[in-house]
Order: C-alpha cells, then sequence, then structure tokens
C-alpha cells in the first residue's frame, strides 16, 4: 500500500487547484487522481469563453483556463498525475482503493482532498412522465458529444431547465444548425445568470418560457415530440393549457447535484441543503483528514470560485499533514430566513488572528435592497447591504475572523438575508 | 350461455346504449365472441371480462371498438416470401417464454429458430416487470397460471443455477393496515395452504421484528417465504444464449407477417426478412400473440394490454428500505392485479410497482404523472422512514399479455395444425416461465413431435463475475491479462471496457445501446448514463465496426445522433443560404 501524504480525487478545475496549492503550502507527495483521459475535467467540453475574470481578469475558454493550471504542474515535482484513473472506494481512515490500466491499488494517504465536481439531474429525478425515446440528453452530455465527439444529438430541439449549461447549450446547438425551438422553465425566473439568458438566448432570438414545464415525453423509438403547458404557482401544470411541440431532441438543464458517492462511502455527514459534505473554514469535513473542494461541496456559479474553494482545501490539508489542527472546538453556521444553503456550515476553533472566512450562500427568493444579517443569539454581529439578491446568484462574503473572537465552542451563528427595512428596527 | 353475457351487458350498458353501440355476441363451444361499437376503451375491456368471467367461456374474441379512442392505426409490415431457412420448429417471438422454450427444445435433436421483431430478446414485458418469482399465493387455486406458477417457482432456483442468473430468495410480507381486514389474510393463507405454498401468519410484533423499516401501523402481515426476485432480462438473454450455445438460432429485427399452410397443416412462416420453412410453430408474442393467431384462421383470443408503471431508486437508499418484498391487501382493490408492492431487485434497488392501467395500445409503456403519484401515495405507508422522491433513478413501465379469461392460453390452434399458443401470459409468466417451456414440450409431444435426447447439450452457461465487485489479486491479475478491466466506463456501476467488450461479443448478437445496458449494467446507475453515454457508444461503434452516427438506442428507428457536426451542408441547402 501506498502512503501518499495527499491524494485529490478529481483533476478538474477544483483538484487542479487543490493541488496546486497543497504544493505550495509545501506538501511534498501529492497524488492527482483523475478518471478522465486528461486533466481539466468538464472544462475541456466547455469551448465558450467566461472563465477566468475573477482570478485571472480575463475571460478564458474552458481548455484555456484548465490550461493555466495544467501548465503550472512541471514547476511543482511533488504532484504525480494519475489519469485514466478511478477511485472505486474511499473508507473512513482514509484508505482508498483505485483502479487504472495498470492495476488497481489501495492507499493511505495522511489527507484526502474531495474534488469529484458535480453531476446533472435527469428526467427521471424532475419526474418528467412519458416514453423512454432515443433523443432525451441531459446538456453536459450533449455539450461533450458536439464539441468533443463531433456529433450532433438532433435538428430540432426543445430544452428544459434554463440553468447555465442549458443556455450555453441552446446557442451552441443553434450555432451547429439546429433549430431551438424554446426553452422551458418551471420557475417565473431563469435559472441561470443574466449574460447567458442575453448572450445566448436573446442575441439569438430563441424564446424563453418561465413558469413552463415538459408534461409529457412522445415517441417510441425516437423522440417524436414533447408536451408543455404553463405551470401554477405551485408548479403544477395547467393541463387544459397542455400543448404538443414536434422535436426530435429534448435537453434538459434541471439543476446540478455534487457527486457525493465517495463521500457517503467514507461516511462523512452530508448537508440536504448543498448536497455536498459539512465543511468548516478550511474546507475540512466531518471525517477526519478528509477536505473537499469546488462543486463536491456547493454547486458554484463560476470556475473561479470553486478555484478558490479549491485551494482553500489544499492549503489546509497541507497545513493538516504537517500537523497544524484545530482542535478547540467549533462554532455552528446555521442558515436562517430566505438562506437556501450556506458553505461553510461551522468554523473550527481556534481561529487565527487576521483570518479572513469566505461565506458562500444562495438565497431562497430575490429581493432588492437586501441586507445579509449574522445572528449570535438573537443579536446582529455583522450585517451587509446588497442592492439585489437573486436564487441564481451566489452571495460571497468576506468576514473578518476578529468577529467571532468571544464565541465559544458549540455557539451558533445564524445568517438570514432580508429586505432592509426590516432590520431598520 | 350468450344469454348470461347479454344479462350482464344490459346491467353496463344501458337499453339505448346496447342499440346504438350494435353490441353483438356470439357463442360457440365456450368461445365467445363479442362486436360493435362503444365510445371508451374501458367500456371495451369491461364487456370483454363479463364475457371472459361467466363459469364455462374457455375464450374470448372481444372486436368491440371504442370510438373516442381508438387505438394507434396498426402498419401491418411486408413480408418477404424468398426462403431464407428452415427448422424443425420455428418460435415466434424471444420473450422469456419464447426463450426458455427454446432451450429446453435445444436440449433434443431438432432444429430450433426463434424470430424477433426487436433487436434484442426481452423488449416487451420480459424487460419491464419486476422480476418477482412468486409464490402462487394469489393465484386461483385451479388456475392453469396457479399450476404453473408453482412449478415454475420449485424449478426456478435451478434454472439461474444453471444459467448464471441472480437468484434471492427475499420473502413476501402481503401487509393489512385495518383490524377489519385481518380476515383477508385468513382467506389468503387458506388459499396458499390449499395449494401447498408454505405460507405464515404474523402480527405487527414479529413483523416489525423481522423487517424494522415497516410500518408500525400495519395489524397483520402473511409472509410467503418462497418469494423470490431474479432480473428478468438477464434470465431471458441466459435462456438465449444458452439455446444458442446448444444448436439454436435467433433472428432478431425479423418480423412475421403470415403463417403459410397447405391443407390445414402448417408449411411456413413469413417475416419481414425472408421466409422459413416449418411443420412446427409456437406462437410466443405476447401481446401480439392475438394477431399472431389470426394469421391461421379466425380469431381466437384477444389480448387488451394491461399497463404496470415501476419505479427503481437508489441503490443507496435501499439501507432505509425493506429488504423483503411487501404488499398490500385490502377489501377495495383492483380485481384484476395485487396491486403491485416494494422490493429489492437482485441489483439492489428498491422498487415499487406495479400499477395495473387497461390501455389500448399494445406498445403503450409511457409511465404518467397520474401513475407515478399513485405508487409513491400507495405504497410510502408501508415504509414510513422511506424517502421516496428523492431516491427515484428510473421509472418504465411494461405491458402485460392479458386474455379476457385471465389465465394463461396454452394450446394448439383450433384452425392450424402445428401452431401452438402459449399466449396470455401476464403475471406470474416470469415465475412459470420454466414450468411453461416444460408444458409446452408435453403438448408437442402429444401433437406427435418425437424429442431425441441431444448428447452434446449442456444446460450451464457461465457469466463472468462482475470485475468491481472481486477481490483486489483477482483484479490485478484480470488487468494484466487484459488492461481493458483497469478502464472503468461507467462510475456509478463501476463497469469496466473489457466488460462492456465482452458482452458485444457474445452467442447473442448485441446491437443496441440498450442492449449493452441489459447485459452490463452500465448507465443504470443514479446518473442513468450522464456521463458514461458518449464512452459507450464509442465502444460499441468501434467494436461493432458501426460509425458512431449510426449506433441506435433500441434498434431501427431509435437513431442517437443526426450527423456528424462540421460537415458540409448538402449542396442545396448551401446555396440557398
Amino acid at each position: 500500500m501506498n502512503h501518499e501524504q495527499i491524494a485529490v480525487i478529481g483533476g478538474g478545475p477544483a483538484g487542479l487547484a487543490a493541488a496546486l496549492a497543497a504544493s505550495e503550502a509545501g506538501a511534498d507527495e501529492i497524488v492527482l487522481i483523475e478518471r478522465d483521459r486528461e486533466l481539466g475535467g468538464i472544462l475541456n467540453q466547455c469551448v465558450h469563453d467566461g472563465f477566468g475574470n475573477l482570478i485571472f481578469g480575463c475571460s478564458l475558454t474552458g481548455p484555456e483556463y484548465a490550461h493555466r493550471f495544467v501548465d503550472q504542474l512541471p514547476q511543482h515535482p511533488p504532484i504525480k498525475v494519475l489519469t485514466d484513473t478511478m477511485v472505486l472506494q474511499l473508507k473512513q481512515d482514509r484508505r482508498l482503493k483505485a483502479v487504472n490500466r495498470e492495476g488497481a491499488f489501495e492507499m493511505k494517504p495522511g489527507a484526502v482532498i474531495l474534488a469529484m465536481g458535480c453531476r446533472e439531474r435527469s428526467r427521471f429525478q424532475v419526474m418528467i412522465p412519458g416514453y423512454r425515446p432515443a433523443g432525451v440528453y441531459t446538456a453536459g452530455a450533449v455539450q461533450r458529444l458536439i464539441n468533443m465527439e463531433g456529433l450532433m444529438p438532433g435538428e430540432r430541439v426543445v430544452i428544459l431547465g434554463s440553468g447555465d449549461i442549458g443556455l450555453i447549450m441552446a446557442r451552441r446547438l443553434t450555432l451547429e444548425g439546429a433549430k431551438v425551438l424554446g426553452v422551458f422553465e418551471i420557475l417565473p425566473r431563469p435559472g441561470g445568470l443574466t449574460r447567458n439568458v442575453v448572450q445566448c438566448l436573446h442575441d439569438f432570438e430563441i424564446p424563453l418560457y418561465l413558469s413552463h414545464t415538459v408534461t409529457f415525453i412522445h415517441g417510441k423509438k425516437r423522440l417524436q415530440g414533447v408536451s408543455v403547458a404553463p405551470v401554477d404557482h405551485l408548479g403544477k401544470p395547467l393541463q387544459e393549457q397542455e400543448r404538443f411541440i414536434p422535436c426530435d431532441t429534448l435537453i434538459l438543464s434541471v439543476g446540478l447535484i455534487p457527486e457525493n458517492e465517495l463521500s457517503r462511502s467514507a461516511g462523512m455527514i452530508i448537508d440536504p441543503s448543498t448536497g455536498g459534505p459539512r465543511v468548516d473554514q478550511d474546507m475540512a469535513t466531518s471525517v477526519e483528514g478528509i477536505f473537499a473542494g469546488g462543486n463536491v461541496v456547493l454547486v458554484y456559479d463560476l470556475v473561479d470560485e470553486v478555484t478558490r474553494a479549491a485551494r482553500i482545501a489544499g492549503r489546509a490539508a497541507a497545513h493538516y499533514v504537517s500537523g497544524v489542527k484545530r482542535t478547540a472546538g467549533r462554532l455552528i453556521l446555521q442558515p436562517g430566513e430566505n438562506v437556501a444553503a450556506l458553505v461553510p456550515q461551522q468554523l473550527s476553533l481556534p481561529l487565527k488572528a487576521g483570518e479572513k472566512i469566505n461565506l458562500y450562500l444562495r438565497v431562497s427568493s430575490e429581493i432588492r435592497d437586501a441586507v445579509v444579517t449574522l445572528l449570535r443569539q438573537g443579536k446582529v454581529i455583522f450585517q451587509k447591504k446588497l442592492r439585489i439578491v437573486r436564487p441564481p446568484e451566489m452571495v460571497h462574503l468576506q468576514i473578518e475572523s476578529s468577529l467571532f473572537e468571544d464565541l465559544h465552542d458549540g455557539e451558533e451563528i445564524t445568517c438570514r438575508v432580508t429586505a432592509q427595512e426590516v432590520n431598520q428596527n | 350461455m350468450s344469454k348470461n353475457v347479454t344479462t350482464l351487458l344490459r346491467e353496463l350498458f344501458a337499453e339505448h346504449e346496447l342499440e346504438k353501440f350494435a353490441l353483438q355476441i356470439e357463442e360457440q363451444e365456450g368461445r365467445i365472441r363479442l362486436s360493435g361499437s362503444v365510445d371508451y376503451w374501458e367500456q371495451v375491456v369491461t364487456a370483454g371480462h363479463l364475457a371472459g368471467g361467466i363459469r364455462g367461456v374457455r375464450s374470448v374474441v372481444n372486436e368491440i371498438t371504442a370510438a373516442l379512442e381508438p387505438p394507434p392505426p396498426y402498419r401491418a409490415p411486408v413480408g418477404n416470401p424468398t426462403v431464407i431457412g428452415e427448422a424443425d420448429v420455428v418460435i415466434i417471438g424471444a420473450g422469456i417464454v419464447g426463450a426458455a422454450i427454446a432451450r429446453e427444445l435445444s436440449r433434443y435433436q431438432l432444429s430450433v429458430i426463434v424470430l424477433e421483431k426487436e433487436a434484442d430478446v426481452a423488449c416487451g414485458a420480459s424487460k419491464a416487470n419486476n422480476g418477482m418469482v412468486h409464490s402462487g399465493i394469489v393465484q386461483e387455486p385451479d388456475s392453469l397460471r396457479s399450476r404453473l406458477n408453482l412449478r415454475g417457482n420449485a424449478l426456478f432456483e435451478e434454472v439461474c443455477r444453471e444459467l448464471d442468473v441472480p437468484f434471492q430468495r427475499c420473502n413476501l410480507a402481503v401487509n393489512v393496515f385495518k383490524e377489519e381486514e385481518l380476515f383477508l389474510l385468513e382467506l389468503l393463507k387458506a388459499r396458499g395452504e390449499m395449494s401447498g405454498i408454505p405460507v405464515q401468519l404474523v402480527d405487527p410484533t414479529e413483523l416489525t421484528a423481522l423487517e424494522p423499516a415497516l410500518s408500525p401501523e400495519i395489524k397483520g402481515a402473511l409472509l410467503a417465504p418462497t418469494t423470490a426476485m431474479t432480473s428478468p432480462y438477464q434470465l431471458t438473454i441466459a435462456y438465449a444464449e444458452n439455446a444458442i450455445t446448444n444448436g439454436a438460432r435467433f433472428y432478431l429485427n425479423t418480423e412475421v407477417t403470415a403463417l403459410e399452410q397447405k391443407e390445414g397443416a402448417l408449411t411456413g412462416v413469413i417475416t419481414t426478412r425472408g421466409s422459413f420453412r416449418t411443420r412446427c410453430c409456437i406462437n410466443a408474442a405476447g401481446v401480439y400473440a392475438d394477431r399472431i393467431a389470426a394469421m391461421a384462421g379466425p380469431p381466437e383470443f384477444t389480448i387488451h394490454p394491461r399497463k404496470g408503471e415501476f419505479i427503481i431508486f437508489d441503490r443507496e437508499s435501499a439501507v432505509e428500505h425493506a429488504a423483503i418484498a411487501t404488499g398490500i391487501l385490502e377489501l377495495a382493490r383492483d380485481p384484476y392485479t395485487k396491486g403491485g408492492g416494494t422490493m429489492l431487485t437482485v441489483d439492489g434497488n428498491p422498487e415499487w410497482g406495479p400499477t395495473a392501467v387497461e390501455v389500448c395500445d399494445r406498445e403503450d409503456t409511457s409511465v404518467t404523472a397520474e401513475g407515478l403519484n399513485r405508487l409513491l401515495e400507495k405504497f410510502s405507508p408501508l415504509l414510513p422512514g422511506y424517502e421516496a422522491r428523492p431516491a427515484i433513478i428510473t421509472y418504465f413501465a411494461g405491458v402485460r399479455a392479458a386474455t379476457y379469461i385471465e389465465d394463461f392460453h396454452i394450446a394448439p390452434s383450433n384452425y392450424l395444425q402445428g401452431l401452438i399458443h402459449v399466449a396470455g401470459i401476464q403475471s406470474p409468466g416470469l415465475a412459470a416461465a420454466p414450468a411453461i417451456a416444460e408444458l409446452v414440450l408435453e403438448i408437442l409431444q402429444e401433437e406427435g413431435m418425437v424429442l431425441l435426447e441431444k448428447e452434446s447439450f449442456n444446460p450451464c452457461r457461465r457469466e463472468p463475475p462482475p470485475f468491481s465487485e472481486l477481490p483486489l489479486a483477482e483484479q490485478n491479475r484480470l488487468i494484466r491479462e487484459d488492461p481493458r478491466y483497469g478502464h472503468i466506463v461507467c462510475r456509478c456501476e463501476q463497469i469496466s471496457e473489457k466488460e462492456i467488450v465482452d458482452a458485444l461479443h457474445r452467442p447473442l448478437p448485441t446491437l443496441t445501446l440498450d442492449a449493452v445496458k441489459r447485459r452490463t449494467r452500465v448507465g443504470m446507475g443514479r446518473c442513468q448514463g450522464g456521463f458514461c453515454l458518449p464512452r459507450v457508444l464509442l465502444i460499441i461503434s468501434r467494436e461493432l465496426g458501426l460509425p458512431l452516427e449510426k449506433v441506435t438506442k433500441s434498434g431501427p428507428g431509435s437513431p442517437l445522433f443526426s450527423r456528424r457536426t462540421k460537415e458540409p451542408l448538402p449542396r442545396k441547402e448551401a446555396i440557398s443560404r
């Protein structure tokens, strides 16, 4: 059995950033394990631009963004890369089992960083009734088929869900000569970033139908069409307004779920609101010595944010293997009013002087002139005003650790996002 | 006897309706023929069941049509009369029944051909059922269904052992939720005992001790420990592969269009691919068995399709689910099904179903919102701690090939010598399959066929164990032998490239994505192929020597792609732009 210091599972943006950060922080043996034939993960199929604005100050394509990291690897001899290698198992004691064309092997690293990313929800998880013909794909699968394998899934396309990949694929399919008949979104607002609604739909005159859903998938062999209908405020289809759209392809962009099979097998606590493991400010999970970074923890809006979170995990893992641990208890961060997801879920003590804590949260409903508040036993300890908060756009806060100085092990801090006037009194 | 039907029909339809619908009833030697035109499909089915429920009636031909719910138009395929083969026995349909019969016949010195209209075996109800090997307690004790269920259950373990197909006794708890319904369990127990089936009544305490996940609201249950689970499509594939190993030939994508006869005796079967000379044909055509029967002469029975919907849940959620199969018994229940239940598949996924919905379209395998909700509402009370909705990974529907007698119809044709019907095979068709094959062999012998054993017959088929379940040392040995074992293609089910390649080169051709899926479980996990689809297609394309854009999901008419990108536009279109 090998005893690498740190094993990073997943060679996408999170894994790359985590491995590099661990190396920069002094770890001297890091193995980066990627199941695909090359590093970069999903970035490799993202031929559109828009990556890197936050970190590099310029707009890169997915492969370009990935290569900013891949190109640094030669300067980091501690990082050993294993591609085409699948981790099959991870145990609570960090023993992991992996397999590649050379063989199956086990290792027990001093620390593990989870960077498996996320996967797409299927039509079944959103319970669309109907047949199971060819021609129903998730947006990410179509992206890979078109951009990497050179295959068109079909010619007359309906897209369900206005998540970012769905919007980007609407544009991509149009550029490749397919007719995108419309994007249907069950919610009264788009699921993706505003820039994508504008650049991918408006600019190509692709209609967006809000408060609509696909109610039936027709076709026994190949898709023949879909039934669509507007929905009421509870998301229930209005049957009397159902109509049939002939099409040969249905593409689903109905949400991403953190990929946590290995996390669960290692016995860590999963937060039902994020779908990822519970983590602290070091991205340490509930299992000793296992860290997590990127979309495996929380599905971020931008890859830049994935990189940032994974860097924290990488650095923390390096410190952990060198013996630096926080052992003075923890503070619990609780999502309150209008907070759908909050990361980290806890702060491990002691806090370091001058430590900056990154808080990521997603709101449940849109509010203009909002205020984010942190409360300790009902008392406000932090507030920040925001012009607008919307569910598709994550809120990022950086907080000084001094704020929590006099808090003790086990104390709770609640985070809420409300309209500004409510907080005047 | 026809008077009885008339009386019953009068209860169903008002006088003016009977006139309006022009309902006609003919009866001859226990065979009833209904005709006319009503408004709704439900009325068609009810009329058929009324006729079929009369004591002494042996078959019902129901030609009543539903004006407001017509079935989809039937496009008769074009036959090709060129003779391309000859066999002692031709079997129509490669579902579990056809495949089981083929395998049993392959024991003897006979040539056997199986014709299947789809691109793979097990494409009808054989792939879309719950995989349960029923104990037989719910069957009418003196029915053919009951007899063959019992015999089949007894044979099943040995068959699965020989063919290397998963088989697990899982026990079944039939539960009641009301004190006043406890007597139903007593009745069911008496019925089971009458058929010689091991059963046991348990009180709530015993039940929750046995299965802690079950609801404390349950007032009592009857256990049927001989209940088992198998993989219905893997068994069909195994039967077919073993039959092929022993000399049978399978023709896929081959649809029967006509039966040839001379002086009342069968001489051949014409298909879309060519015709086959034979003097013996077995009609195991599932939902199309009545159409095949009608190729021989006047219609002999009618199949009314009854859809059953199922939900499959994530394997990870199985820890919160009951390990034994369950069902609910209540006074107000659908008389034509025992109402489904919950179970774990042999792959470890919780599974709920089926529903029972009469449909006019024989290929209506759609799952409706209503069906999904019905299953979730009906079975959630059994497992109060189980969060069903978030654990859903897929759902599907199958169509039962029911007759109006609601029993198997296994008998020689009344009109054509050499044609044997094996029809009306609905639940418990899977459990009964080994016994159905046995019965068909008896019938063939009665019809004068001589069965001489073949010395070379090999009853065993072996399937390599899943790579992911092997110990480390064994995995390493295999990877050294063939590095493709070390390339995991499907992450959810942990299937290696080598296993996919092997599945593509087996005795029975594997031609489609779905066929690969059924043989390897690739894409059957929680992501439903979102990750591995492009990768699996590349392997299929390479191994079958098929361009990627020609790979289909389930055979002709189901292309996965429309074209390659970056192809020059067709000339005309290019100019018009």
